[in-house]
């Protein structure tokens, strides 16, 4: 299966939402329509390269801080992803930085950026990217993301949302970004 | 490994699990919610690894953990350089008390008073809480199932879902308790209660305590591997990050920890992935300057299972809890039971090197021997052969017993003896029996063991007495019958039947008379040197005629014979040599026809065909790797093969495990196998063993079932008969 189809598949089963962007103004009226509240926009290269945080605002939509204190306010967290991985619809964070680790766990949506080129095939085939990321930040925290937060462990019911993002948006996008280690 | 002086204290401690074991079956809602998680699992895990090969898979990590644990030095100081050179605090712990001792001791330097926690199993390893509380430090279990446990002041039963004995009512009510408002039993609304709840405590706490799921030698780095993101706000929001980290979660490389990763949630629930993954390698950037990150490396045993020589392949376990979701003992009693702090087949093995065999001893003896967590074990740990050491270590240290010492020691292995008295108890049964071949009431005191099933009687005459004399005109192949104590006293028509068969593709069949029991029966009960000296004893009778091959009806006996006869002698090499090759010549009948004489359709289409469905014997299936050809071979003589559900789960026999360890739990178990037995509409189940049908005949027939028992030879050779 091409990995692309096959990071979809993967990525809805795991319960996250793709949306299919042809330019960068559909994921920031995307966001502007689902944020339901403050956004959290930790520093990104990525992102400040094309002024998300003015598109975002243009769109109406105000940014907090991101501190300890606010974070917990904020409704969404938007960053970008470094890669995804195919077959089991994972994204690849680099989260060393606080305001990105804060970003992506404490606010109830979850809105990712990658770029259609970035996939990789597996979890094997992530290592040389993973262990080049160690070797740039050698101290670090990196985030395997698939699908919203969830639990089983009532009754083995599956529920989304215990303790993290509740919703997860990927924004696939071109010309986003090449580079498997930028954020 | 220390044991109490005194049998008394062991009769008391094994007074206190069967009172465990009768309470928890009496449970029937925890039955069927177990239950119905491992059939929802087996589905799950099936998708799950659609594509991938798992036998190779699990080799694969098997083959990596043992590097690990060979060369275990020298990856534990690679990790600890590396730790160390990206910021962390590397402290080894030997105890779960020194464990304990430096994060309550760290914990106070730092004047911290409320520490949250993601789910750590080592922590519940080192009773960390209670250490936390002694110390002055409030610790709040952040991973919904751990703080539902704290709330209710109880303990895991499994080791991935921690909860899974709790229904939403009794959470509702502990949840109420807790905000002091009324939360109705709805799922999602309790999940929400507990978002809202912890959430400030990830923001006023100044210690977050997580475990690990795999350490990295290549990287100082650690993985956890989570479902609930508890475990990320729990390492990025208090200042201090304390890692406390078996020493056996040791991986060389990144690419090994993909791999493992690969493997633990398709193995452990039956999802691709779990929705995080996170590396730490490190202190991290976190508030004004970087977080503190301790690893605390905990020993507590593991060296020493790593240095036993019996159970040293239990130091590539992955934790995935799978050897729980799939054992019908597990699924009987739960892991309250059936578990000390870890829970199933390696919880019994672990358990009885963290927390003294003493903890372990009636554990060790609740394992029914079905070898369905073999099957399913992600790094390819023999669990059930582990187990079973475990069994003759405990026996050596606490005895056998009067009785069993008595029957092993004195009788078995005086064959002549033995079977007289065989002989003399089936004229001794004639009040109990009637004439009848199944005992239905026993009296007195034994009365409880013919109230749900009925027993075999013991033959007028023994196979041997009765063995057929054949006139083959020139046989194709000579084979030894191995009858087993089964087939010989309980069910000789088997023997003649076999003898049947096998005449019919022109094959002679000897009854060697000096064979004697197979040993499993001394074995499983710990006592090896029995075992050995029927081996002994056995390998003469069968060898002494050089057959071409030595035939089975019960894979309990093969499975002594292909196996443990060899295991016996691996460090004797005259005794070595006759082992194996008596192993090279043993099969089950089923497989000889198929697979080494490809006589399959030599019984194609023959009379009284019937609807037959098939029950996988747990030793033919999971010891012999046999199930295709008893099936090909009721297919073939012209039976309807229906297929029950859980065709290859245990029915419970377990040799003595029915009959005087824990006849309860095989009573459930067979409960289960009858149901669906039942529902799958058959008029027969056939088998290819004696203790199942044993077990199972002895159900229907105390049910009145219509549906009758039979050995798969014992169906090819009725068609026979009446062609």
């Amino acid at each position: 299966m091409e990995s692309m189809t096959q990071f979809r598949v993967a990525a809805e089963a795991a319960g996250a939402v793709l949306v299919e962007c042809q330019h960068l103004v559909e994921a920031v009226t995307f966001i502007a329509e689902r944020a339901a509240g403050d956004l959290l926009l930790p520093g990104s290269v990525s992102c400040h390269r094309v002024r998300l945080a003015e598109q975002l605002r243009g769109a109406g939509l105000n940014m907090l801080p991101v501190t300890r204190d606010q974070a917990a306010e904020a409704a969404a967290g938007v960053t970008s992803a470094c890669f995804a991985i195919a077959d089991t619809g994972t994204l690849v964070l680099e989260s060393t930085a606080e305001d990105v680790r804060l970003a992506t766990t404490l606010p109830t949506r979850h809105f990712v950026l990658l770029d259609r080129r970035k996939i990789v095939a597996d979890g094997l085939a992530a290592v040389e990217p993973l262990r080049r990321m160690h070797q740039q930040n050698p101290r670090n925290y990196i985030a395997y993301i698939t699908g919203p937060s969830r639990t089983a462990d009532i009754e083995r019911v599956l529920t989304i949302g215990v303790h993290g993002p509740k919703e997860l948006y990927i924004l696939l996008l071109d010309d986003w970004s090449e580079d498997l280690l930028e954020m | 490994m220390s044991l109490p002086e005194g049998k008394k204290m062991n009769k008391q401690r094994s007074k206190a699990y069967q009172v465990r074991i009768d309470k928890a079956l009496a449970t029937p809602r925890l039955q069927q919610a177990l239950h119905q998680f491992g059939d929802a699992y087996l589905i799950a895990r099936e998708k799950a690894f659609a594509g991938l090969d798992f036998e190779a898979l699990r080799q694969e990590i098997g083959a990596m953990k043992d590097d690990v644990r060979l060369n275990h030095e020298k990856y534990l100081q690679q990790f600890i350089a590396n730790a160390q050179a990206a910021g962390a605090t590397v402290y080894q712990a030997a105890t779960a008390e020194d464990a304990n001792r430096y994060i309550a001791d760290l914990a106070k330097q730092q004047g911290v008073k409320l520490s949250v926690k993601s789910k750590s199993m080592a922590s519940e390893e080192t009773h960390l809480n209670k250490a936390l509380e002694a110390a002055g430090i409030t610790p709040l279990e952040t991973d919904l199932g751990e703080w539902i446990l704290q709330l209710s002041g109880q303990r895991p039963s499994h080791m991935v879902m921690p909860a899974i004995h709790m229904f939403k009512e009794e959470v509702a009510e502990l949840f109420s308790r807790e905000t002091g408002r009324t939360e109705v039993a709805d799922i999602p609304h309790l999940v929400e209660v507990a978002r809202q709840q912890l959430r400030q405590g990830y923001l006023d706490a100044d210690m977050g305590i997580s475990g690990a799921n795999i350490a990295i030698a290549e990287t100082g780095g650690i993985a956890l591997v989570t479902n609930e993101g508890n475990a990320r706000l729990t390492t990025t929001l208090p200042k201090t990050h304390v890692a406390l980290v078996g020493i056996d979660k040791l991986v060389p490389t990144l690419e090994d920890a993909a791999k493992v990763i690969r493997v633990l949630p398709k193995n452990a629930t039956g999802q691709a992935l779990t929705s995080y993954v996170t590396w730490i390698r490190g202190a991290i950037p976190g508030g004004d300057g970087e977080k503190d990150l301790h690893i605390v490396l905990l020993d507590n045993g593991r060296s020493r299972l790593a240095e036993d020589e019996k159970c040293c392949d239990t130091s590539r376990c992955i934790r995935c809890g799978a050897c729980a979701n799939v054992c019908p003992v597990y699924q009987s009693v739960g892991g309250h039971v059936f578990g000390h702090i870890y829970i199933g087949a390696v919880g019994i093995i672990l358990t009885a090197f963290f927390h003294g065999l003493d903890n372990a001893a009636e554990l060790v003896k609740a394992c029914i021997g079905c070898r369905s967590c073999v099957a399913v074990c992600p790094a390819n740990i023999d669990l059930e052969g582990i187990i079973l050491s475990l069994r003759e270590t405990i026996a050596d240290k606490e005895g056998l017993g009067v009785g069993k010492s008595l029957v092993f020691r004195k009788v078995m292995r005086n064959r002549k003896l033995f079977h007289s008295l065989l002989r003399a108890a089936s004229k001794l049964q004639k009040p109990v029996t009637r004439g009848q071949r199944s005992i239905r009431h026993l009296p007195h005191f034994f009365s409880s063991l013919t109230e749900w099933r009925t027993l075999p009687a013991i033959a007028d005459r023994p196979l041997r007495d009765i063995w057929p004399g054949q006139n083959l005109q020139a046989p194709q192949k000579k084979v030894a019958l191995f009858g087993g104590c089964a087939n010989d006293f309980l069910y000789p028509e088997l023997g003649s039947d076999l003898v049947e068969v096998m005449n019919h593709l022109n094959v002679v069949v000897d009854y060697p008379q000096k064979q004697n029991c197979c040993g499993v029966p001394a074995l499983y009960s710990g006592d090896k040197e029995t075992a050995v000296e029927l081996a002994k004893q056995n390998i003469d009778a069968l060898l002494e005629g050089n057959p071409d091959a030595v035939l089975t009806t019960c894979p309990t006996c093969t499975m002594a014979l292909q196996r443990d006869f060899v295991e016996h002698f691996k460090d004797d090499s005259p005794w070595r040599a006759k082992a194996e090759k008596l192993a090279s010549i043993t099969v089950d009948a089923a497989g000889y026809i198929v697979n080494q004489l490809g006589a399959a359709d030599q019984f194609a289409d023959l009379p009284l065909a019937q609807k037959v469905t098939y029950h996988d014997s747990c030793h033919l299936k999971r010891g012999a790797g046999v199930w295709r050809e008893p099936r090909q071979l009721i297919e073939t003589s012209g039976h309807q093969l229906v297929e029950m559900d859980h065709a290859d789960r245990c029915c419970g026999f377990g040799g003595s495990y029915s009959l005087t360890s824990h006849p309860d739990i095989a009573r459930k178990i067979l409960e289960d196998k009858l149901q669906d037995i039942e529902k799958s509409g058959a008029d027969c189940v056939a088998m290819d063993c004696p203790g199942c049908m044993m077990q199972m005949r002895g159900g229907l027939e105390k049910q009145e079932s219509r549906v009758r028992v039979t050995h798969t030879i014992e169906l090819l050779a009725a068609g026979l008969r009446a062609k």
